[in-house]
């Protein structure tokens, strides 16, 4: 007898928990489509994009990148679910993503976006090559000074990111500083230049790299008040190609103050961005 | 089911339609000019489901939106309108300069028109550009009645502006879809519900302002006697570009060739919202504006734009490549819903979406720019023309994400940098003081220039919206002479921004353009700010003046200039009898009621009012005699701008059997005697409304006892749970929560010093 109702109870249990699984989505439909991504972080954000209880599931396989899309046909569809997939940052066949979110993927997950650039690459290329020409004509000199500016564009473009309080923008910046850095051919460098590059190559390296490896903009802003100080003194004695401002916030590093270079003489502040975005002003005008 | 499917298969009929009346106007150019261009238009009653529901909506010729009217500039429209509904209404041509009877403002250049009956529109066209057409009746215009008119030039015109006038053009119409009637959405406007927050997520309960680490910010808030705060009234199931939420245009027309990649489109944009704004954005590169209300402005590239309520804008966008849409973005501007509109074919690329606001730095911002007294103050900054856009502080895109508060920030002051959205960020957001006209705009030499100012006011809390503080039922005409030149000074006084639209002339407004002052129909100005437009009155007539917010508007926000010595009107002969029908439409009556049918009795109030008075009832009824019976009836006026006083009139009414033989009579806090147990007395009072909303009631009763009173409703705890409390000198208090399930439904908890302990079902109206 017992025997029978632990039997009735099991069999009770499986068949509501099939039920429950039908229950999950209703007028059930499944579609098999390829969604670009690269990783299992790529696999987690893609289904979190996908999935709406009761409504939507997404599988996606990372080996033939293919999702599965199983979905009520009564409350959405598959352009509904890839739609919010490629807000996610994940190109279909049928959505390709904003660049803003692409850019803000993991570099993991920064898959090849191969239809983006089968219908854009055209133009962009020729320049490219125009551009390639250009430096291969262009004398030893103008390379040698090309190679810190690299540095310095690279650094503005950080310090850009930062008064808009975009960590993941200042980061992506960081971790392309940190390519230019390590591209410098020291060599090619003249005497003065040198001494003062190997003075200060281990802390910009450190400090980009730390702002490189985190999203948190009061983190990288610890970090970007040694690296300004650091490309002020390297701009002292390679130059600039144009006008350079050294600015000064009193409240910024917690009341001690901090520098920083800027393009332009109208203070925009890279330590609190829009909350406080002109408190400082210019010290320094480099010619 | 079936009714569902034609619906259907009408919206995709008009998407036919509208490729069709792009067609024709691309063809029309050929046709020579002066003509008589006529449609017939049948307003219907119908269903449709936009939001997920079958609702009621109202169709002309089975299209939602109206059918796309083009005429050439020197033509003749003649437009039947054939009235199929069982209630009156009227056909406004938004921005057209055309003879005041043909402006269709019922009660004002005309009646409306009647059930079954047809009236034929007829006017010369006299100007070019993209303008729409809308109902002005009632709250018509949110159940579909809008829809596209647009005025082409002709090609020999010195104004034609090749590459921009001779390019393929899209209209494009933005609009909103509630489940809700416009009607109820209106009364619950004005009833304060907070249902709307509730489905938009925007509650900014006291749970959710501790969770932000904005305790303080919500506790000053509410001390200055602020309502949530919120950058739009109303939720809305859905979006619509021309009528659907997602579409796609791959060509012109159906059988013209597909976009090729680097072709040119323009986009004649019109809001046909009721009361939203929209963001608009494309995810094919930076958008070219050449035209504003129908008015041709120099080219300028910016990367988004809003177009206020009833605005227009012309915007030139371009097909990057080969094989792909592009995605043309239309977002409400409280950023909860959106619509998009694909143009060219193959893989979609889509634009980025605009991120959730920062609602509690708008508090926090509201705070510091509102006085005690509920003005506001700029704090010094001089605010024109969309360039400061306070809001900035909520958009994570141009100020960055939500953060833990950062130390050093709370000493600083702020400075008009801070709302400079342009000098903030990358983003290039168009706004009124780069617009700049393509001709001289300067006015005609007049006798005589009258210079206007207004203020508009109002509050959120009984959403009054008004001009200087009166409604259109408290003034009259505003009365200005043919020839002469008027100049109108605004200040926005108000919490919310107002689309001010003017019928039958266009005005300039003064940008800093100098002789190129950009001319417009509509002025949108944001709250402290303060815009100075002007115009020639030389089109005589009864003109309308309002804010374009379909509920501002049915809340009074309008005025009327009107010509001295004009002539009659045929349609409207009884021109005063006309009027006064005009305010009392725009200062209706709003009914609300909630009862709760608790385990102790019921407790429960209703309440009739308009802008300034206010009639309202209160009851205590238990089950039997010894929990006793109880109304209190109140008839009072609000006073002020802000109404947070209004003194009333009223009678008590009360009954309740004692337990017993000994009949025990209570007193109040200053030993008078009370009549707690039978009841029957006149009394006069007020209702302040202090600090933290708390109500302050004092009361004088025919018997010499008086009474005084604190309350406070709607404490919002979390997202759905309300509280309440009430404490007097008759030694009575009561303490209750709510949690609220739906729009009309609740649960609610109470103790009552009365009527003790009781759990209930809320129903309100």
């Amino acid at each position: 007898m017992k025997k029978i109702t632990s039997k009735i109870l099991i069999a009770l249990t499986i068949m509501l928990s099939i039920t429950a699984c039908n229950a999950q989505i209703k007028n059930a439909k499944t579609d098999t489509i390829k969604i670009y991504g690269n990783c299992g972080m790529c696999k987690k954000a893609i289904e979190k994009a996908g999935n709406v209880k009761k409504v939507s599931l997404v599988e996606w396989n990372i080996d033939t990148k293919m999702a599965t899309l199983t979905f009520d046909t009564k409350q959405t569809n598959s352009a509904e679910i890839l739609k919010r997939i490629a807000l996610a940052g994940y190109d279909s066949d049928s959505f390709l993503s904003p660049d803003l979110a692409y850019s803000n993927l993991p570099n993991c997950c920064q898959y090849d976006r191969t239809k983006k650039t089968i219908a854009k690459t055209e133009a962009p290329k020729m320049k490219m090559d125009t551009a390639n020409q250009a430096i291969q004509k262009s004398s030893l000199e103008i390379e040698e000074s090309n190679q810190l500016n690299n540095i310095f564009d690279k650094y503005f473009e950080v310090k850009d990111a930062l008064v808009k309080t975009d960590g993941a923008l200042a980061s992506a910046k960081s971790t392309a500083l940190l390519s230019a850095i390590k591209a410098v051919k020291m060599d090619k460098l003249s005497m003065d230049v040198h001494l003062v590059w190997m003075k200060v190559l281990t802390d910009l390296q450190e400090d980009a790299e730390h702002m490189a490896n985190t999203k948190d903009a009061s983190h990288q802003r610890e970090h970007f008040i040694r690296l300004s100080d650091n490309i002020y003194t390297l701009m002292k004695v390679a130059k600039y190609e144009q006008s350079v401002y050294y600015q000064h916030c009193p409240m910024a590093n917690d009341g001690k103050g901090a520098n920083w270079l800027s393009k332009e003489n109208a203070i925009k502040n890279p330590y609190f961005g829009a909350q406080m975005l002109t408190c400082g002003k210019t010290v320094e005008t480099i010619k | 089911m079936s009714i569902k499917i034609i619906i259907k298969i009408k919206i995709i009929l008009f998407g036919i339609a509208l490729l069709t009346s792009s067609c024709l106007s691309s063809k029309s150019f050929q046709i020579s000019p002066g003509r008589i261009v006529h449609y017939e238009l049948y307003i219907k009653d119908s269903l449709v489901s936009f939001g997920g529901k079958e609702k009621r909506a109202i169709a002309v010729n089975g299209q939602i939106p109206m059918p796309t009217l083009t005429f050439t500039e020197g033509d003749t429209a003649e437009i039947v309108v054939h009235n199929l509904l069982n209630e009156g209404t009227s056909l406004h041509w938004h921005g057209l300069y055309l003879p005041n009877k043909e402006d269709g403002v019922p009660f004002l250049t005309q009646l409306p028109i009647a059930p079954n009956k047809t009236m034929i529109y007829r006017f010369a066209i006299k100007q070019s550009g993209t303008h729409w057409y809308h109902s002005h009746s009632g709250l018509q215009e949110q159940l579909g009645m809008y829809g596209s008119l647009i005025l082409l030039k002709k090609r020999e015109d010195p104004a034609f502006r090749n590459g921009i006038d001779d390019i393929p053009q899209i209209p494009v119409i933005l609009s909103e879809w509630t489940n809700l009637k416009p009607e109820n959405v209106h009364r619950m406007l004005h009833n304060a519900s907070d249902w709307f927050a509730i489905k938009k997520g925007t509650t900014q309960s006291y749970t959710e302002a501790i969770k932000a680490g904005h305790f303080k910010t919500k506790i000053t808030n509410e001390w200055k006697r602020m309502l949530a705060m919120d950058v739009s009234d109303v939720y809305y199931e859905k979006l619509l570009i021309n009528g659907r939420n997602e579409s796609q245009i791959k060509a012109l027309t159906p059988s013209s060739p597909i976009f090729k990649s680097g072709e040119k489109i323009r986009l004649r944009i019109s809001n046909g919202g009721a009361s939203t704004y929209f963001w608009l954005s494309y995810a094919g590169g930076k958008m070219t504006v050449v035209a504003n209300d129908g008015n041709d402005v120099e080219p300028i590239e910016v990367d988004r734009l809003i177009i206020g309520v009833s605005e227009t804008y012309d915007v030139i966008v371009s097909i990057p490549a080969e094989n792909t849409a592009y995605e043309f973005l239309a977002t409400s501007e409280d950023r909860i819903r959106s619509s998009s509109l694909y143009l060219g074919s193959g893989v979609k690329q889509l634009t980025s979406p605009l991120p959730k606001l920062k609602y509690f730095e708008g508090m926090k911002m509201m705070n510091g720019m509102m006085n005690m007294d509920g003005s506001m103050d700029d704090m010094g900054m001089n605010m024109s023309l969309q360039k400061m856009d306070m809001n900035v502080v909520m958009y994570p895109e141009i100020t960055g994400a939500i953060k833990k508060k950062d130390k050093a920030m709370k000493a600083m002051k702020m400075t008009e940098d801070n709302y400079k959205s342009n000098e903030l960020s990358d983003i290039v957001t168009l706004n009124y003081a780069m617009l700049k006209a393509t001709t001289s705009t300067t006015l005609p030499e007049a006798s005589q220039l009258k210079e206007l100012r207004f203020e508009l006011s109002g509050n959120m809390n009984r959403y009054t919206w008004s001009m200087d503080n009166k409604v259109l039922s408290e003034v009259d005409k505003i009365l200005i002479k043919k020839g002469e030149n008027i100049r109108i000074i605004l200040y926005n006084g108000s919490m919310m921004r107002h689309p001010m639209h003017l019928h039958g002339h266009d005005f300039r407004i003064l940008n800093g353009q100098g002789a190129f002052a950009p001319l417009k129909n509509v002025l949108d100005i944001m709250p402290m700010e303060t815009d100075t437009i002007e115009f020639n009155a030389n089109l005589e007539g009864d003109w309308f003046f309002h804010c374009h917010i379909l509920y501002h508007m049915m809340a009074g926000m309008n005025r009327v200039f009107s010509y001295e010595n004009q002539a009659v009107n045929p349609y409207l002969p009884n021109k005063k009898w006309a009027y006064k029908k005009l305010q009392r439409e725009s200062n209706q009556i709003h009914f609300m009621a909630s009862n709760d049918f608790a385990t102790n009795g019921n407790d429960g109030m209703a309440m009739l009012q308009n802008t300034r008075w206010s009639l309202s009832t209160e009851w205590r009824f238990g089950y039997m005699n010894t929990m006793g019976y109880e109304t209190e009836t109140h008839f009072g006026r609000y006073l002020g701008k802000m109404q947070w006083f209004m003194p009333f009139v009223g009678f008590d009414w009360r009954y309740r059997q004692q337990i017993g033989e000994i009949n025990f009579q209570e007193h109040n806090v200053f030993g008078m005697l009370n009549s707690k147990d039978n009841r029957s007395l006149f009394t006069a009072g007020f209702d302040a409304t202090l600090p933290m909303l708390v109500v302050f009631q004092a009361e004088v009763f025919q018997n010499g006892d008086f009474r005084f009173q604190l309350m406070r409703e709607d404490i919002p705890i979390s997202k759905r749970i309300r509280a309440g409390f009430m404490i007097n000198t008759d030694k009575e208090y009561m303490f209750d929560l709510r949690y609220i399930i739906r729009k009309n439904i609740g649960i609610r908890t109470h103790y009552d010093s009365d009527m003790g302990f009781g759990v209930g079902i809320n129903l309100n109206y």
